[in-house]
């Protein structure tokens, strides 16, 4: 049941992500609802799930993306698994706490897809890091808490409840 | 030794793998990397893929269906209009068949005369009582309201037009149904003035000024001009209209003598069809009769009373 949910959490995120994100581009920014799946599958599913789902979801996307293969499943394995580790025993309905794992989730795996995609230029990776994965955190972040909180409204359901 | 660390470690040695391949991955040369990408794409997303594919198919049959049915919905309002139109076509056709029953008689005559006044207050025709023609006739074109016969002789005729003192015209504003006279009030400009129209009544520089049929001569509904300019009388109970007459008097060439049956005054409906279509009843004309007009004008305007 938790893999049929799991699933269908991630068809949605795909078609949001493909068909309807784009529309809410501010500045060439916006919002990164993969990223965020493997958020929320290693947060609720632990560091197996979370690291395997991060590994097949970064090697979809690499799989249609323009960059070098496995760079994307790389960023999301590491991501996936540390908030897995990071997320165990915390209080995760609470706004604060959702907010600033998206962020940092957000955060680090753009450390990690820029620095490996900008190897040997530093200030190509720091321009990358202020001008768009800083705002693209936060922007996801925010997007993330309002489909989190109208899911969970009218499912009458935590996504991402603590008892997981 | 992988066992072990799959028992004891579980995921930091899934962790630790999937790191390994995704550099894997990332350290291949881009030939290997597009085998690689072509193989995954041919095993891992192929299910997928074809499952995106049936969904992707059924959505765009889903589309297609619903625009064919909205297109389908459109198509069968046009047929109905068409078959509604197409009766339409048919009882207009009827009527039309009937107005060749109705009647009157126009009467072609050259315009064989003119007056020596500059306007053209009055025309000479060769067309006269041996042809039917009698005094108090309408003299239409298809432009409008010409004017009258007042005397004719075996052979000719003798017309006032509007822009003769002695040719009044009982009119009416098209739009608001005012009526009054129209008469050239004498001028050197070929321009009418309506007469007796109150301050009260409703009328606009542009309305249309028609024969209001009320004086017995003309019949109702044919085009006398166009209400140039309106004021108000200096004696504030009238109003002053100039009128714009619709014919140019002073080119004329060819008329056509107007002369209604015993069953009274009537427009003949096909020559202005869009003023007066109900009130053309009188009988036709008998084909061939002498002074009847040809059977049909040359100007497709002017229709025919024959048709």
């Amino acid at each position: 049941m938790k893999g049929i949910r799991d699933a269908a959490v991630l068809v949605v995120a795909m078609v949001l992500q493909a068909a309807f994100l784009y529309r809410f581009e501010i500045a060439g920014i916006r919002p990164d609802l993969l990223v965020a799946f493997v958020v929320y599958l290693g947060w609720m599913r632990g560091p197996v799930v979370g690291t395997l789902g991060g590994f097949l979801v970064g090697l979809i996307q690499d799989l249609d993306a323009p960059g070098p293969l496995g760079l994307n499943a790389l960023s999301k394995t590491i991501v996936g698994f540390a908030v897995a580790k990071a997320g165990f025993r915390v209080h995760r309905a609470n706004v604060g706490v959702r907010f600033a794992f998206f962020l940092f989730a957000m955060l680090a795996h753009d450390v990690v897809y820029f620095a490996a995609s900008s190897l040997g230029d530093p200030w190509l990776f720091v321009k990358q890091m202020v001008t768009i994965a800083v705002p693209s955190a936060l922007y996801t972040a925010l997007v993330v808490l309002v489909i989190l909180g109208l899911v969970e409204f009218f499912w009458k359901h935590a996504l991402l409840a603590d008892e997981a | 030794m992988l066992r072990y660390l799959f028992a004891r470690r579980t995921d930091w040695t899934i962790f630790v793998l999937a790191c390994a391949a995704s550099l894997t991955l990332m350290l291949l040369g881009p030939r290997s990397q597009a085998r690689a990408a072509w193989f995954l794409q041919h095993t891992l997303l192929a299910p997928a893929e074809l499952v995106v594919g049936w969904i992707d198919r059924g959505v765009a049959v889903y589309w297609d269906n619903q625009k064919l049915r909205d297109r389908v919905t459109r198509l069968t309002i046009e047929v109905d209009e068409a078959h509604a139109e197409r009766a339409e076509n048919e009882r207009l056709r009827r009527l039309l068949q009937l107005t060749e029953r109705r009647s009157y008689e126009l009467v072609a005559a050259n315009v064989v005369g003119r007056s020596l006044d500059r306007l053209g207050g009055s025309l000479a025709l060769d067309k006269g009582a041996a042809e039917g023609i009698t005094p108090n006739r309408a003299i239409l074109t298809p432009d409008g309201l010409v004017g009258r016969v007042e005397r004719t002789s075996r052979h000719s005729a003798r017309v006032l037009t509007l822009l003769h003192r002695d040719c009044a015209v009982a009119a009416r504003i098209e739009r608001s149904r005012v009526d009054g006279v129209v008469r050239w009030e004498y001028g050197d400009r070929p321009i009418l003035d309506l007469l007796y129209v109150s301050s009260q009544e409703d009328v606009k520089a542009g309305d249309r000024v028609v024969t209001s049929g009320l004086g017995g001569i003309f019949p109702a509904g044919v085009r006398i001009g166009t209400v140039q300019r309106v004021a108000l009388e200096p004696n504030g109970l009238t109003k002053e209209i100039v009128v714009k007459p619709a014919v140019d008097f002073r080119a004329l060439e060819e008329v056509l003598v107007y002369t209604p049956s015993a069953r009274g005054a009537a427009l003949p409906g096909d020559f202005y069809p869009m003023d007066a279509p109900d009130s053309t009843r009188i009988q036709p004309a008998a084909p061939g009769a002498p002074g009847t007009a040809p059977a049909a004008p040359a100007d497709p305007r002017v229709g025919s009373a024959s048709r």
